[in-house]
């Protein structure tokens, strides 16, 4: 009897564990949806400010703001990491340390170059701590629903690093979310602020120009913008990270469930296999003994 | 505009909060009140920090928003805000507490002391607006 009771016991540990991956999958898919609607309504925030900024492009002036510039030899480079504070969602945060952790290397073996780290997500934060790197800081307050208020203060650190000569280049190491079916891990440059004017924001639906009376001025108005944009540029990766997470929770414990369901097929085959063959030696053990007694 | 009304669009970072008609607007710009009504030139103006009165046929409605952008482009006025607040939702105890720990708490530098006042003014008004 003993190698079917072993597989009754695995059977049962193998059927327990499908329950909770079927169950993380429903929350993931949950958790994706509300995900993805913030970060919807938030593009309208990131769209309107590209409008805006489309409509001063049209006025003659220069585009010049300290976040704009860009700086030759950058000394001192901000890397911010974006993981997850939970584990169990496939590749997600192994993809997001492959691209951070070549650059971090090739930053830090670089002597003109001075590094600063931050890691967003405990993941992350263990990874590098088992890898033998140091960081600046660690957050572990972004869980799926990232709060404006505070990727602001974040963003307003940089802003005013940036500004004063401390930071001269900020690097993001996160997910982009490109669609449901598809989502990249990448390391993006945030500032300097490359392009203003970003997707969707000049949609010419009407093509003509507008007339705009600027309060205080146009110049004043960009020297508002350009941090806003940035800020609203932060706290998109904090949002794509955060739906490309649930994505991958549900992709990954998809796959666990499925795989899950084989095993339980596998073993109980092989249950049903064992207790026959079990109970026909025993039948011809009895027929056996009673042959026997003849 | 044909239909004499203005569409008003309130975003902030997070979710667009209003997407509706309404007739007229009054909101703080960075040195004091505006009002718009339709019709009005088309404008880009930096905001201020205070109260927006939305008139539209079903009433009065308020809100404390917290600098940002308003664009005026044809019938649409786009207001574009960091925090934008219903006068009920504000938190009139905690806001309190944060004024008293503001004013306890020396600077030490003329920006973190800027940064202060800022903040302070910003309270008071809302504290002003929540009664």
């Amino acid at each position: 009897m003993a190698k079917a009771r072993a597989l009754v016991k695995r059977l049962k540990s193998v059927k327990n564990i499908r329950k909770i991956t079927r169950t993380m999958e429903l929350i993931a898919t949950a958790r994706f949806k509300k995900a993805m609607d913030r970060a919807t309504e938030a593009a309208a925030y990131t769209k309107k400010i590209s409008e805006i900024v489309a409509d001063l492009s049209q006025v003659d002036l220069k585009f010049s703001h300290p976040l704009l510039e860009q700086r030759e030899n950058p000394k001192k480079v901000n890397l911010l990491v974006l993981t997850s504070n939970r584990g169990l969602c496939g590749g997600y945060n192994g993809g997001v340390l492959r691209k951070a952790v070549p650059r971090l290397r090739e930053i830090l073996d670089n002597e003109e170059q001075e590094l600063e780290v931050e890691v967003a997500g405990k993941r992350g934060i263990a990874f590098l701590k088992f890898q033998g790197y140091e960081f600046d800081r660690a957050y572990t307050n972004f869980e799926d629903q990232p709060k404006f208020s505070e990727v602001e203060s974040i963003a307003q650190r940089y802003i005013d690093g940036y500004i004063s000569g401390e930071i001269d280049r900020v690097e993001v190491a996160y997910t982009k979310f490109e669609s449901a079916g598809k989502q990249t891990a990448m390391l993006e440059t945030l500032l300097p602020i490359g392009d203003l004017i970003t997707d969707g924001g000049d949609d010419e639906e009407d093509g003509r120009n507008v007339d705009y009376e600027f309060l205080p001025s146009a110049q004043e108005i960009l020297e508002e913008i350009v941090p806003a944009a940035f800020k609203a540029r932060l706290f998109k990766c904090f949002l794509d990270a955060a739906v490309s997470e649930q994505i991958a929770r549900m992709v990954a414990m998809k796959g666990a469930t499925e795989n899950a369901g084989d095993m339980i097929r596998d073993l109980s085959r092989k249950y049903n296999r064992a207790r026959q063959s079990q109970i026909t030696s025993e039948l011809s053990e009895i027929i056996g003994g009673a042959a026997a007694l003849e | 505009m044909a239909d004499g009304k203005l569409q008003l669009v309130l975003v902030t970072p997070e979710k667009t909060l209003l997407n509706e008609p309404a007739d007229s607007l009054k909101f703080p710009l960075f040195d004091g009140l505006i009002g718009v009504y339709p019709s009005r030139a088309p404008m880009v103006g930096r905001l201020g920090f205070g109260e927006l009165v939305i008139q539209s046929s079903t009433g009065e409605k308020s809100y404390f928003i917290d600098g940002g952008f308003a664009q005026v482009k044809g019938h649409v006025i786009s207001i574009l805000t960091n925090d934008a607040t219903t006068l009920d939702g504000i938190d009139t105890a905690a806001l309190k507490t944060e004024l008293a720990e503001l004013t306890e708490k020396s600077t030490t530098n003329d920006a973190d002391q800027e940064a202060k006042n800022n903040r302070i003014n910003r309270i008071q008004k809302m504290l002003k607006l929540a009664h």
